[in-house]
């Protein structure tokens, strides 16, 4: 025990003397918050955008009404259909309409291959209804959405930023043990501390408890950032929290140790962590839904331990529903790779780098 | 010559010989190549769309060929594969013949929380009467609603509730013409056109991904091949042994450069071979001004490198400072995603970051995008950065460890 404790403090200097892995770890993920709330905020939202308007026909004030009802976008107003064109080629608009008394054109930029779809859905909507309305009528059969959802201020940024938690707590994990450890037998510190009776696991414990706390204060600084900064409002069960991102780290520190086992070099540990992630990252559905994936990947995405932390870091912050025994069963499998891998691999990782 | 050609050689075998080199230089572009263009090349394609959704109707009293079944056999058509192995649109979840509609509610509004589910269509009780009444009315009141149940914080429920609420439109518009009310002889024309010289048709997801893919196998090649390498290279002394020959500076950095750059031509060649044979890709890079763009980039992208190598201490603090700007570098560019609406601070990253211009350059040259930005601006901003690396990588790199 004493071990453990003087092992503690010297990883506790050693991470406070480490620029870099605090970097990583507290203000990384703060820049994919920032770059990616405000990135993705404005792609589809129909709402935010600029449309061109030509109306040279009868029925004009009919098809303001028409798409006054069909949201908040901007409307910038032209004479000749030659300018709006001019305008949706040249991005002063987004997209235009133009109404010559017979027939609804719309008017696309072809090169906004992500946002077209969204465009093409409004002008859809704003046809039929003008179509309806100019012969007096209303649509028969009314659609009414109902949110269900767990959180009230649910909106898409609310579950993106559960899984930019969970890319983190993976990326932390992954690296944590193995790139000290590498770095560790690099220096050759680790060849001094392997001739003390110190126990192999009592290093790895050291370890994962200063990454812990680190990783531990990096998620509630990056959930904070995005509250403050985008307006989000979040449900979240502290003590399930808390449970969830210790759990969570120390599995993934677990799987980490195996990278450990792999590879020599601190740079070597941080790309096979860092491929790894990124891959997750995309198979897991952080930044779009899984449904938008073929079917094989939605598969492979089941297996990924990524899916399951994001699906849980959402459910800890209350934008996802699910059942609390799958919730104790997730939290309970992540400590459990950790409490299994930890004695299991401390042998083989500390141990001196070959010569 | 010989020793230029060899230097270069050497540099595309070691490069090669790195599995990590070959992960993020090759393997991670067709990585992100595929996986974009498998997920957002479909969408809008309902084919290759797949929703679980339920359905309740309430309205058991209405007759057999009324609205309520009516609309209950379009989402059974729906989730009904037209062809053996075709995925139909919805999965549709229905009460058994034994269970209760509340129960049965319960179980699945639960199952749409915890995002099992895309939504939950409930046809309401006396609903057949009241669409009846309304299509029947001499002025037509508030229409009858069913409700669609959904998650406004799920992208693929809003999108399946989007879908159904525009299956209904259509629904709609049959009922209307067959009761006589809707006039289809005067119903408005509808156009779409798509503004541009060449615009004939609707621009390939793939067509326009894949330049931005190829721009970022040489960013990724330029940020972290080049100092690392070199760094690399330095810190374990075998630049050492290079500088006691006779080979002098200028001569490595010209062996260098032509290994990066058939590096770069590897990569250009793999990932336009997956984009055209594995995804149809139809874009066409054999113009002039999209070869001397993929130049100007490949070059932009390794100058680039030589000024994070001039400004790190150490081979890992290169690849930190690379690891930083990568991100940043890549997302603020419009490589993937668009950049409009932008807050200041971010926006005046994205209009100094050289990625920016060498991407709306290259889209533009082969027909992709429409360029927004002037083309003096689209090689001025590179080409000042490669000006600004090379005046910083020559006053600061140093090509051996200190002694």
């Amino acid at each position: 025990m004493s071990a453990f404790v003087h092992l503690l403090l010297a990883e506790f200097r050693i991470l406070r003397r480490s620029w870099l892995a605090l970097f990583f770890t507290l203000i990384f993920p703060l820049i994919f918050i920032v770059i990616f709330g405000f990135l993705f905020g404005g792609i589809g939202e129909v709402d935010r955008s600029r449309m061109g308007l030509v109306i040279s026909g009868p029925d004009g004030e009919l098809l303001e009404s028409v798409i006054g009802d069909a949201g908040t976008m901007e409307i910038v107003r032209y004479e000749a259909v030659e300018d709006l064109s001019t305008d949706v080629g040249e991005r002063v608009v987004d997209f235009g309409l133009a109404w010559d008394g017979s027939t609804l054109r719309s008017f696309l930029d072809p090169s906004r291959v992500q946002e077209n779809f969204a465009f093409q859905q409004v002008v859809e909507g704003m046809q039929d209804d003008f179509d309806l309305r100019r012969q007096g009528l209303t649509n028969p059969i009314g659609v009414e959405a109902v949110h269900v959802g767990p959180s009230d201020a649910a909106g898409w940024f609310n579950l993106v930023v559960p899984g930019i938690l969970a890319f983190s707590i993976l990326s932390t994990g992954l690296f944590a043990v193995s790139g000290h450890l590498t770095e560790m037998k690099e220096r050759h510190t680790l060849d001094r501390m392997i001739v003390t009776p110190m126990r192999p696991v009592a290093l790895l414990a050291a370890i994962a408890s200063v990454r812990l706390v680190l990783a531990f204060v990096s998620t509630l600084i990056t959930l904070f950032v995005a509250i403050a900064l985008f307006d989000l409002s979040f449900d979240v069960s502290w003590p399930r929290y808390a449970v969830f991102v210790a759990c969570s780290t120390l599995g993934t520190m677990g799987l980490g140790t195996c990278i450990a086992l792999l590879v020599r070099r601190p740079s070597s540990a941080s790309n096979i962590a860092n491929a790894l992630a990124m891959v997750m990252m995309f198979l897991a559905g952080i930044y779009f839904p899984a449904e938008f994936m073929p079917r094989f990947l939605q598969v492979l995405g089941q297996w990924l331990p990524l899916t399951h932390m994001a699906n849980a870091m959402r459910y800890v912050t209350g934008v996802l529903d699910m059942s609390a025994a799958r919730f104790w069963t997730t939290s309970a499998a992540f400590l459990g790779i950790a409490v299994v891998l930890f004695p299991i691999l401390g042998r083989y990782v500390v141990r001196p780098l070959r010569r | 010559m010989t020793d230029i050609l060899l230097l270069a050689r050497t540099h595309v075998v070691t490069a090669l010989r790195e599995r990590v080199t070959l992960f993020w230089f090759l393997v991670f572009p067709i990585f992100l190549l595929t996986i974009l263009a498998l997920i957002f090349g479909r969408i809008g394609e309902e084919s290759e769309i797949h929703f679980d959704i339920a359905l309740v109707n309430r309205d058991v009293g209405a007759p057999a060929d009324g609205f309520s079944a009516r609309i209950a056999s379009i989402f059974v058509e729906m989730s009904t594969a037209k062809e053996s192995g075709e995925r139909p649109l919805f999965s549709l979840h229905a009460p058994s013949l034994d269970e209760s509609h509340d129960d049965f509610l319960a179980r699945e509004e639960q199952a749409l929380r915890r995002g099992e589910l895309a939504a939950i269509v409930v046809i309401p009780e006396g609903f057949h009467e009241a669409v009846l009444a309304t299509a029947m009315a001499p002025i037509m009141p508030d229409p009858p609603s069913f409700e669609v149940l959904m998650s406004e914080s799920d992208v693929a429920s809003e999108m399946a509730a989007g879908i159904i609420e525009q299956i209904i439109v259509e629904v709609d518009r049959e009922i209307l013409v067959q009761m006589g009310r809707f006039d289809e002889s005067a119903a408005i024309g509808r156009a779409q056109v798509w503004v541009g010289e060449d615009a004939a048709d609707e621009v390939r997801y793939v067509d326009f991904l894949l330049p931005g893919v190829i721009l970022m196998g040489f960013f990724t090649n330029g940020l972290f091949g080049v100092p690392g390498a070199i760094l690399f290279n330095r810190d374990r002394k075998v630049l050492r042994r290079y500088w006691v020959t006779a080979l002098p500076v200028g001569r490595y950095l010209v062996g260098f450069s032509l290994g990066h750059l058939a590096l770069c031509v590897m990569q250009f060649v793999l990932l336009y071979l997956l984009g055209r044979f594995a995804f149809g890709a139809r874009v066409s890079f054999a113009r002039l001004d999209a070869a001397l763009l993929l130049v100007l980039s490949a070059v932009t992208f390794m100058a680039f490198g030589f000024l994070i190598a001039s400004l790190a201490r150490t081979a890992n603090a290169g690849m930190a400072i690379a690891n930083v700007l990568n991100m940043p570098m890549m997302f603020l560019s419009g490589l993937f995603f668009p950049t409009g609406g932008l807050p200041t601070f971010l926006a005046v990253f994205a209009a100094v970051n050289p990625v920016t211009y060498l991407v709306e350059g290259l889209r533009t040259s082969v027909g992709v995008q429409t360029a927004s930005t002037s083309p003096i601006l689209l090689l001025a901003v590179p080409l000042g950065w490669i000006a600004l690396s090379a005046a910083v990588a020559s006053r600061r790199l140093r090509w051996d460890v200190a002694r």
